[in-house]
């Protein structure tokens, strides 16, 4: 396999209902990668699109709609997707495709326009269950999450104000980032504890919010990266797995598909002790309860221990293992395949001291990024080196 | 093997009953939406001209898809609401299988002054006439009933 160099990242404004079309966010969004890299249209060899299920922006083979604004009419083409984890698997081929040779230059583009789906995205969430063992019972995809984050406060004894820490920390994260949603500089522990229970132990403030948006990233190969950059940021390693429909029958506070993806990703990029050796952390974040327990399923630290790190600041942005210094997806929002700018190309311009007021303090070296989707079920890792 | 079985009665299986009902909501986008505002007032189309290659799109675009930039508000312009048929075909039965009480002609329309065509239907008394190269030119429904879609077009004549 050969090298493969991230050099340029783009990212749209990420709002609850954007006027742009998902052509038109598809084009802000590569345009900026294109200028960060320096690269034309006809220096693209290749493209890859990541979006999340059709339904959401209401367009049955919404990939192909989307090709004019990924600058891909005449070029090789793919869509990937595995619903939340695409933000980080369309990366994950995208890397195929310059690891592999067939491509020096590949552009990946994420987009998803949540809002066409009105009144709420969640009437397309309806859609995404077993027919016959599931559906007659109408159900919701909070019910689950709420009952997944109540067997992880369960097993590991976990209060709500640890978990709750997650979303402050989150939303003031964001107060630096310019496509934010929801930062908030001044939000608490007691704002989220306070807001409106949805199903027993989510609350309002638990949750990321739907979003219109959508990000694009550049690759290139070792040969031509000295060609855009004096300081490439390096894909260390990729991992991706996926476990059962069977939900029913997994534990449900150890997120196993998350670790298998993390352990290929750390083998390939020679990591033997994540927690030391992985300076920043973009775990997926679409509740605050999933942000510890991807950290867990990373291997980031011991089963219960992330509420931990997260109460002795070790997870804020100047502490040891920043996590979600981006502001992730309860800060900066969640419009699902596009979170690729939180998970990913917030690790490229972290590494590359782009991220302005966002900025790690200490030379960040190695980032790890991680997606999460389906029926709880796809793992998705990406580990950046420079 | 052929399956000759035109239908079978698929309630005589055990199963459940669904529907994917889903309704949306569609922004125009930052260029549907100067157009369709130029639309409910105007009796002419907004086309965009890429300032790279000169490509004229219409219905306009805010950008050019091949030189991937940004076609600037100044490098709009207004063309007339009429154009060429470069290709049609006639419908006679709708999709499902019944016969259309009129037949109904669809065509491919290079629209003046520009380099982009678009899809409309042609009302003509004589729908088996040969409109390769037909001028037509577009019919609005009156301004005071214009909405800002493209159901403002009501036909090409
Ligand atoms: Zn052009």
């Amino acid at each position: 396999m050969r090298e493969v160099a991230v050099i340029g990242g783009g990212m749209t404004l990420f709002r609850r209902r954007l006027l742009e079309t998902g052509k038109e966010l598809s084009y802000l969004a590569t345009k900026m990668a294109m200028e960060e890299a320096g690269i034309e249209k006809q220096d693209i060899d290749m493209v890859v699109l990541g979006s999340a299920p059709d339904a959401f922006d209401g367009i049955h083979i919404k990939g192909d709609n989307l090709v004019d604004g990924c600058a891909a009419a005449g070029k090789p083409y793919v869509r990937v997707f595995n619903g939340g984890g695409t933000g980080v698997f369309a990366p994950i081929a995208g890397w195929w495709h310059v690891a592999s040779g067939v491509a020096d230059v590949a552009l990946v583009v994420c987009e998803e326009k949540m809002g066409s789906c009105y009144p709420h995205p969640q009437t397309a969430f309806r859609h995404i269950w077993d027919p016959i063992l599931d559906r007659p019972l109408n159900p919701n995809l909070v019910w689950l999450f709420a009952m997944e984050m109540n067997r992880y406060m369960t097993a590991h004894d976990i209060k709500k104000e640890d978990i709750a820490l997650v979303a402050v920390k989150n939303k003031r994260n964001a107060v630096g980032h310019p496509c934010a949603q929801l930062a908030d500089p001044n939000i608490t522990v007691e704002d989220v504890l306070n807001s409106e229970m949805m199903a027993w132990p989510v609350q309002r403030l638990d949750i990321s919010p739907p979003s219109d948006g959508a990000s694009a990233l550049i690759y290139c190969s070792k040969d031509k990266a000295r060609q855009f950059t004096d300081e490439p940021v390096w894909v260390a390693g990729t991992g991706w797995t996926i476990d059962s429909t069977m939900w029913t029958n997994r534990d449900l506070y150890f997120p196993q598909y998350v670790a298998n993806a993390a352990k290929m990703a750390y083998k390939m990029a020679g990591i033997s002790n994540p927690f030391k050796e992985i300076d920043i952390a973009e775990p997926y974040d679409p509740f605050d309860y999933k942000e510890l327990h991807h950290m867990e399923g990373l291997l980031l630290c011991d089963k219960g221990q992330a509420p931990i790190l997260t109460r002795e600041g070790v997870t804020q942005r100047d502490g040891d293992l920043p996590v979600c210094p981006s502001g992730g997806l309860l800060g900066v929002g969640n419009p699902i395949a596009a979170t690729m700018g939180q998970k990913v190309c917030e690790l490229y311009w972290q590494l590359t001291g782009k991220a302005g007021k966002r900025q790690v303090p200490g030379d960040p070296r190695v980032g790890v990024g991680q997606a999460w989707g389906d029926i709880m079920q796809m793992g998705t890792v990406i580990v950046l080196r420079k | 093997m052929t399956f000759l079985e035109k239908q079978s009665d698929p309630t005589s299986f055990m199963h459940w009953r669904g529907d994917m009902q889903a309704d949306y909501l569609y922004t125009n986008g930052v260029a549907g939406n100067r157009f369709f505002a130029h639309l409910k007032k105007k009796d002419t189309f907004l086309a965009s001209r890429c300032p790279q290659c000169k490509k004229v799109f219409m219905p306009p675009r805010m950008f050019c898809e091949d030189c991937f930039c940004d076609i600037p508000d100044k490098a709009w312009i207004e063309v007339p609401a009429r154009g060429t048929v470069r290709v049609w075909t006639v419908a006679t039965i709708n999709a499902h299988g019944k016969k259309l009480k009129e037949p109904k002609v669809i065509a491919l329309i290079d629209i003046d002054k520009t380099d982009s065509a678009m899809l409309g239907i042609i009302k003509t008394k004589n729908p088996d006439k040969d409109l390769f190269g037909q001028k037509v030119k577009a019919v609005l429904r009156p301004k005071k009933k214009r909405e800002g879609t493209l159901k403002d077009i009501l036909y090409f004549e």
